[in-house]
């Protein structure tokens, strides 16, 4: 199930907050545990064994590394091996078919191909599983002795099939117990609604122009660049409004998740973008792959080994394909260019050129993880560089037909809107709030009921 | 924030879910709806193996949509909020101005249906004519919304001259009258004028005189077509319907059954475009004593030969109009064993270019 669908909206996020709320304390981690396993299998029930699975076997290893701390060579052996057993359900399903087919045209081994469905959220979850045994090992967080507690933490709809990120550690005592009031749940609710509408609104609004310029028999420059920003729009507003309404469901359910997204597009350079974008997911390359491998405290050899392997694991992380790969590789040079010698010129820079600069690094970086098949990839980045006529009739049709949804996205992807509402008196707060809830609420169920296009972006994560 | 706005934002969101879902739950489902022209998804039977393999759930979410309380509303309502945000397409039709066009794109069948007319005039020695209709958006190209992309319909008429069919030049007759009412506002369709025009190019290809058109007699005043189903803008103006020729003397029969040139039931529910001769059919045999001339003529047709027919019934005494999706015979023989004078292959370009029975045309 997807937040931004009917059957969540109006029959399971009401039915689950009321069994929720009028439940005792005691059980309400049980009531969590079953609501999110029944949301998970609501679009593949046989994946509901890949769950309890993972819950099976994170759970087991965490008590094994608690039992043997103090043999540290047994302990780090169950480390081991509950990162190997995460990751072999992560490759077995999400990498197995790439794998195969490269394998077969690089030495001719005949590999089966099993063409599975990928289990939505398989990236999120078993990342964030394999966070919780590493945490305990090196005392980041309690071992937890409850199997329902555990399974509750992995299972968690709100961040479970689009993230964040939520590593154990930072829920462990909410788990435990939580503090909800009617404060939270309101905040949760306007948060929720801010993501839904970003998502319903917005995202889903300027989703078609990209669709309609990457099938387009002939691709000008400027459609290209157009589309691309279309896509950059679509993917910002939908991903950060599921992590929205992930934060805003856990707290009318009485948790605190992290900050996924903080204005990427305002950034000014792409060193600042990756602090902004995804949060949770670069957190945690940077605390469980960057750092281990020494992080920058090295030569400079090995640094660079450093960043290209987090680089290179954050592209694939996103699916499996080459062009996520050239993507993270992509990232990973800008990254070590900045870092060795792009950074200081920037600095010379007007704050508004090193933004131009950063937006164009970025849009190129989305048509690299937009466009799948390198020979497309090839004729995109063609046509997006020159390679074509650089205007038709038909881009200034598109242009016209977006153009006030495009002046709203900018805006929206600035702090403007915020830093206005904050700077609102309690009393127009207090009169607004309802007011935009409900119109939010009003649209967004207009446009689901009309539900030609309502894409789920992250099939492939 | 105030504690009553808390508890007014939490109490509104809550009643807002919980009440649509209540009242989806208690109002009774609708089968069909009239607004969309379509019927609409029911409650799905449940099975272990539906709810396995994902197919249950994912009826059940368009059961959801299709039978959301006050669906309609809503469905204005995005578009809109679509117009609002400079939308001018919605579901593949343009909004221009007071009418909708619909868009049109190329075809793979395109080419290998002109082969099959092509087929068609080899098979058989009567003589077979061909006219196909370009749809609104080639005739009123210059109202579509500036720069969009339509298929370039006049570059295939032209290619179409070359099948050995006598070439009907309807394209041409509507552009001469471009400024007319010759296509519905909200509807896909020709008008009785539009189809006038389309008559008098045949009579012109024929070498003959067209009867001439008449004075108009109106039957309708609400009629929303298919494109104002499809696209969701409902707040345009309905359309009218009219008729220009009485119909006296001519009768239909279709299965067995003989009526008039007009169905006027058809004028009481939504498809009121069916009030010619009954909409869809296999085929209709129209006769007309009174006609100018005793012959016979075969239309291979799709609907906009619905309203065609009521002028064609004024040159030919017997017509029979064959839809080969429904009625699915090889033309030739066809044409031969009822000892037709002449053949009309007659469609509109927009279903020319994608039919998938246009085979049965050069069997």
């Amino acid at each position: 199930m997807v937040f931004s669908s009917l059957p969540f909206l109006f029959f399971y996020l009401m039915a689950v907050l009321a069994v929720y709320k009028l439940s005792p304390l005691k059980i309400r981690n049980l009531i969590l545990l079953l609501v999110s396993l029944f949301f998970y299998g609501w679009g593949e029930p046989v994946y509901i064994f890949i769950m309890l699975l993972s819950i099976a076997v994170d759970y087991t290893h965490g008590r094994l590394v608690e039992r043997w701390r103090e043999n540290d060579r047994l302990a780090r052996r169950a480390v081991a091996s509950s990162v190997i057993c995460n990751l072999a359900i992560l490759f077995f399903f999400k990498y197995w078919d790439f794998f195969a087919v490269n394998i077969h045209a690089l030495t001719g081994i005949p590999l089966p191909v099993l063409g599975l469905p990928l289990p939505i959220g398989i990236s999120f979850y078993t990342f964030q599983t394999m966070s919780y045994t590493i945490d305990v090992y090196r005392r980041d967080a309690p071992v937890q002795k409850n199997v329902v507690t555990f399974g509750a933490y992995v299972t968690l709809f709100p961040q479970l099939i689009a993230g964040p990120i939520v590593q154990y550690k930072s829920v462990a005592e909410q788990l435990e117990g939580r503090r909800e009031d009617l404060e939270k749940f309101v905040s949760g609710i306007q948060r929720f609604t801010v993501g839904l509408a970003k998502k319903v609104l917005l995202a889903n609004a300027i989703g078609e122009l990209w669709d309609t310029s990457i099938a387009a028999q002939d691709l000008t420059v400027a459609g290209a660049w157009l589309g691309l920003l279309g896509f950059a729009f679509q993917l910002y507003f939908d991903f950060s409004g599921y992590s929205d309404m992930a934060i805003g469901l856990g707290r009318m359910l009485g948790f605190e998740f992290l900050e996924n997204f903080r204005y990427p597009y305002i950034s000014r350079s792409v060193v600042e973008f990756w602090r902004r974008w995804h949060i949770s997911l670069t957190t945690w390359f940077r605390e469980y792959v960057y750092f281990p491998l020494g992080g920058n405290r090295v030569s400079r050899i090995k640094w660079v080994r450093n960043i290209l392997a987090v680089w290179l694991l954050t592209g694939i992380w996103h699916g499996a394909g080459w062009n996520f790969l050239l993507w993270g590789l992509y990232y990973a040079l800008w990254m070590l260019a900045e870092r060795l010698f792009l950074g200081r010129w920037l600095e010379k820079l007007p704050g508004a050129l090193r933004h131009v600069y950063t937006m164009l690094v970025v849009l190129v970086g989305w048509a690299l993880f937009a466009v799948e098949g390198l020979d497309q990839l090839a004729a995109f980045l063609g046509t997006l560089f020159g390679g074509g006529q650089l205007w038709a009739a038909v881009d200034g049709y598109h242009l016209r037909s977006y153009l006030p949804l495009l002046a709203i996205l900018t805006a929206a992807s600035t702090p403007l809107m915020k830093n206005r509402w904050d700077r609102l008196g309690e009393r127009a707060r207090s009169v607004l709030t309802p007011v935009l809830v409900l119109a939010a609420l009003v649209l967004c169920t207009a446009s689901l009921v009309d539900a030609s296009y309502n894409p789920f972006l992250y099939f492939r994560f | 924030m105030t504690k009553t706005s808390q508890r007014v934002t939490a109490v509104l969101f809550c009643v807002f879910l919980a009440g649509f879902g209540l009242l989806h739950i208690v109002l009774p489902d609708r089968t069909f709806s009239p607004v969309e022209n379509r019927n609409l998804r029911q409650l799905p039977a449940f099975t272990w193996s539906s709810l396995a393999d994902g197919s249950y759930t994912a009826a059940l979410e368009t059961y959801l949509a299709d039978q959301f309380p006050l669906r309609d509303g809503w469905m204005g309502l995005k578009t809109r909020y679509e117009y609002l945000l400079g939308k001018r397409e919605f579901h593949g039709v343009y909004l221009c101005g007071d009418r909708l066009i619909s868009r049109l794109e190329d075809d793979s069948r395109s080419e290998e249906n002109l082969a099959c007319v092509r087929a068609l005039t080899g098979k058989t020695d009567i003589p077979v004519y061909l006219g196909l209709i370009p749809t609104a958006a080639e005739i009123w190209r210059d109202r579509l919304p500036e720069g969009v992309d339509s298929f370039d319909q006049a570059a295939y008429l032209k290619r179409a001259r070359e099948t050995g069919a006598v070439w009907t030049d309807i394209a041409g007759a509507l552009a001469a009258h471009g400024d007319e009412a010759v296509f519905y506002r909200t509807d896909h369709h020709w008008t009785s004028l539009g189809a006038y025009y389309g008559y008098a190019a045949l009579m012109e290809a024929m070498g003959e005189e067209p009867v001439p058109l008449g004075t108009a007699r109106r039957v309708s005043e609400d009629f929303f077509g298919t494109l104002y189903s499809s696209s969701g803008v409902h707040w345009l103006q309905p359309d009218s319907i009219e008729r220009y020729v009485d119909g006296a003397g001519v009768t239909v029969v279709s299965d067995g059954e003989t009526h008039g040139l007009y169905v006027d039931s058809f004028l009481a529910e939504k498809d009121q475009y069916a009030s010619f001769m009954g909409g869809n059919a296999p085929l209709y045999i129209m006769r007309n004593e009174s006609a100018a001339a005793n012959r016979k003529l075969l239309v291979v047709r799709d609907s906009y030969s619905d309203s065609l027919a009521p002028f064609l019934s004024q040159s030919f005494s017997e017509v029979h109009l064959l839809d080969l999706r429904y009625y699915r015979t090889p033309v030739a023989q066809y044409a031969e064993e009822n000892d037709v004078d002449m053949i009309f292959v007659c469609y509109s370009v927009e279903n020319f270019i994608k039919d998938t029975d246009a085979a049965l045309l050069a069997q």
